[in-house]
């Protein structure tokens, strides 16, 4: 009896462990719209996510409010006309690392990593495929990645009178350090 | 707890441990790193409604120009006067938020070739979450000077041109389209026509908007005052002389964003277009034909960027 609490014990106490968890509350998720007229860039800061590192599974959450533009009316547009985001505080995606074989924080390298999942904004779900590099160094995980994201894939709509400032095509970089 | 249920106990532990999902990731994140605090923003479109300040002012180092036109009257030779443009009243001002609380501004109006500075500041913001707000509050004070000639040989000084208006700014944005505020205001004139006439009169504002499409919403204000003055109409021949009281401001518009301007198309009863004209000394009425139609419109430059 006394054994198999033992056994038990030593078995939770191994899952805790082996379930390594890194995160951060500071990752930056940047944006940038280009067009002939105008080009809209804002930054931000206050994005967090996870990893958990025993099954390569990742989570980002990513206050929309957030999102620092230099000018304030255009972040006022920005959350009230756009994100709604009122109504759609965050956006969020789940999902890992294809084939994964584990990472080892131990040892310093750059890796060239594919992530898929699920991205969750303006109360639209789309599936999500994208490289990211991953770097270990000194025992830190930094990640990097820049994608195209197509506002209208997320029923953000861009009235006719604006299609000449603000692109449907997003450049969105992420940059990631984690603990 | 018996040794066997402490077993299970473990063992359930170390199941849960062992079920992390990806959602539990994401319930993770959202249970530590989301703001404690959410606060409303965008209630109205505009700094103001018509007449009414709204609780928005311009954000933290963005400097605002605002032209305001009030044109002549349906009911006054309306066509002759090219509807209304040739004796339309003009209203403009300038105003900066040196910081996120506060607004500062310098306006001229046509009427009595008022000059007059204001101050708005934000006292309370709307939000939910651990700091719970069901309005925000905001204050707007302002103090006018007519700089009329008069050949009449009264001297009049600077004091007794001088007029005072204080709004308390109490508003909600209840739902993302629906907002309504009330606007307890104060007027006060320095030099009123008689003995009689109050210094200090008091009203309530009520303004609500509700947003059409992303861009347009309808607004509608109504100033009612508590203790209004009267005014002396024109003397009939043979008929004794009689008054009125000055009428209650209401204003009823569509406000159009388009990026950096806001344009608001309205129809009110007041001319006057700045605020001690419109709220206390009205002679417009809604009911006799007295509507004016009218339009804001602002635009902002961002003076200092954020970062």
């Amino acid at each position: 009896m006394k054994k198999s609490i033992i056994l038990s014990l030593s078995l939770a106490l191994g899952f805790a462990a082996s379930a390594q968890k890194l995160s951060t509350r500071n990752a930056e998720v940047s944006f940038f719209s280009e067009t002939p007229v105008e080009n809209i860039a804002a930054t931000n800061k206050q994005v967090s996510s996870i990893l958990n590192l025993e099954n390569g599974e990742f989570a980002f959450l990513v206050p929309i409010k957030a999102f620092l533009f230099e000018k304030a009316l255009m972040q006022e547009h920005f959350n009230e006309n756009y994100m709604e985001s009122g109504q759609f505080p965050t956006a969020k995606f789940t999902g890992k690392i294809a084939e994964y074989k584990g990472l080892d924080l131990k040892k310093d390298g750059s890796y060239k990593l594919k992530l898929v999942g699920t991205m969750t904004m303006h109360g639209v779900s789309n599936e999500f495929k994208q490289n990211v590099m991953v770097n270990i160094k000194d025992g830190k995980l930094h990640l990097e990645s820049d994608f195209i994201i197509l506002a209208s894939d997320y029923d953000i709509e861009i009235p006719a009178a604006k299609e000449d400032n603000i692109s449907n095509s997003l450049e969105v970089k992420v940059n990631a350090t984690y603990e | 707890m018996p040794p066997m249920s402490k077993l299970y106990f473990l063992l359930i532990l170390a199941l849960s441990l062992n079920l992390s999902a990806q959602d539990d990731l994401l319930a993770e994140l959202e249970a530590t790193s989301l703001p404690d605090t959410e606060y409303a923003f965008a209630t109205w479109k505009g700094t103001k409604v018509v007449n009414l300040q709204t609780n928005e002012m311009p954000g933290e180092g963005v400097l605002q120009y605002t032209i305001l036109h009030r044109f002549g009257a349906f009911n006054q030779d309306f066509v002759y006067n090219f509807f209304g443009l040739d004796n339309a009243q003009v209203r403009l001002t300038l105003d900066y938020s040196p910081k996120e609380w506060l607004n500062l501004g310098l306006g001229h109006t046509g009427f009595r070739k008022t000059y007059d500075a204001f101050a708005k500041y934000r006292l309370f913001r709307q939000s939910k979450g651990e700091k719970t707000m069901p309005v925000s509050i905001t204050g707007f004070s302002s103090v006018y000077y007519e700089n009329q000639k008069y050949n009449d040989g009264i001297v009049r000084n600077t004091n007794v041109r001088l007029s005072f208006v204080n709004e308390l700014i109490i508003a909600r944005k209840f739902t993302p389209n629906i907002s309504a505020q009330i606007v307890p205001t104060l007027i006060h004139y320095n030099l009123v026509e008689t003995p009689n006439d109050n210094n200090t009169v008091f009203a309530l504002g009520l303004a609500a908007r509700y947003k059409i499409t992303k861009m347009h919403a309808i607004t509608i204000e109504y100033v009612p005052q508590f203790n209004p003055n009267s005014y002396q109409l024109p003397t009939v021949t043979g008929e004794a002389p009689s008054t009125e009281n000055f009428s209650n401001a209401l204003s009823i518009g569509i406000d159009i964003e388009t990026g950096g301007h806001v344009f608001q198309l309205f129809v009110t009863n007041a001319q006057g277009v700045a605020e001690p004209y419109v709220f206390a000394q009205n002679t417009g009425s809604w009911l006799e034909g007295d509507l004016h139609f009218g339009f804001n419109i602002s635009r902002v430059f961002t003076i200092k960027k954020n970062k």
